[in-house]
């Protein structure tokens, strides 16, 4: 799972990938027409598909010629899951923190009236 | 940064505003009898927290709940100004989805009306150095995952 992760993070890092899957966010598309908004060649291209294939970000029909790439849902829905654990970790500590401050607050509060008397 | 409020696909954006100025929830961030107050989700708490807090120093902590027992984590820091900004790695110990992979968290501090706007961002460690020099491009080709999200939903529906 871990791995798996890392591998979907990975690929995700690069911006010509992302772009790569936003466009599949449309639909089915070919190696040609996924290349068309790049700037780079199409075996670079086809560099980029094989790592988000293996890293089970799209996958790839099995028609000789046309091997149209689709976008597979459950890697990103991994990486969903990923964030919304720290999400959750993070927000909830900030609550936590919210509250020290509070405490700390109230606090400083007490030790000035102390002083005064 | 502020433009991106939402931050990409694989990233976290929390933005908090605290009623405390700037230098204040820094040492709240940085000190570890501080950290061990209110570090965790709720139903946690933090028995343990180590910190060399200088540039390459290391820092360990541990949150432990009746449910979850304990779940440790640490790492280095990359980067301390003091009162502003503070970026660091992060990586769980543990086993689960997100063991072992380093991420790396950036949180500024910026004064506003006598409060601290806390920024935090986290995001996979790898990814750093080409987002910060592609955020544009990132960030529009993702202004489509509502439509993603969309169509995901029809095709399950179908």
């Amino acid at each position: 799972m871990s791995d798996r992760l890392s591998a979907t993070l990975s690929a995700l890092a690069d911006p010509t990938r992302r772009a790569i899957l936003a466009r599949l966010v449309q639909g089915q598309a070919t190696v040609n027409e996924l290349a068309e908004p790049f700037e780079i060649s199409l075996p670079a291209v086809s560099r980029h598909l094989k790592v988000l294939e293996s890293a089970g970000l799209i996958s790839r029909g099995r028609e000789a010629q046309w091997r149209p790439c689709k976008l597979e849902v459950q890697s990103l829905r991994d990486v969903d899951d990923w964030l919304s654990t720290y999400r959750r970790f993070w927000e909830e500590s900030f609550d936590r923190m919210a509250a020290y401050i509070g405490e700390l607050k109230a606090g400083a509060g007490h030790d000035r009236r102390k002083k005064r008397r | 940064m502020t433009a991106e409020k939402r931050g990409a696909d694989n990233e976290l954006l929390i933005v908090r505003t605290f009623d405390a100025p700037p230098a204040v929830v820094f040492a709240l961030c940085s000190s570890a009898e501080h950290i061990k107050r209110w570090m965790g989700p709720k139903n946690f708490t933090c028995p343990h927290v180590t910190i060399d807090f200088r540039v390459g120093g290391a820092y360990r902590a541990m949150i432990q709940s009746a449910e979850h027992g304990q779940n440790w984590f640490g790492s280095v820091y990359r980067e301390i100004v003091q009162d502003k900004r503070l970026v660091f790695t992060f990586a769980w110990d543990n086993e689960g989805p997100a063991a072992g992979i380093e991420t790396l968290v950036t949180i500024t501090f910026q004064e506003r009306d006598g409060k601290a706007v806390q920024t935090f961002h986290q995001a996979p460690f790898a990814n750093v150095e080409r987002r910060d020099s592609h955020m544009g491009g990132w960030s529009e080709a993702f202004d489509k995952e509502e439509a993603y999200a969309e169509k995901v939903a029809k095709e399950h529906a179908a």
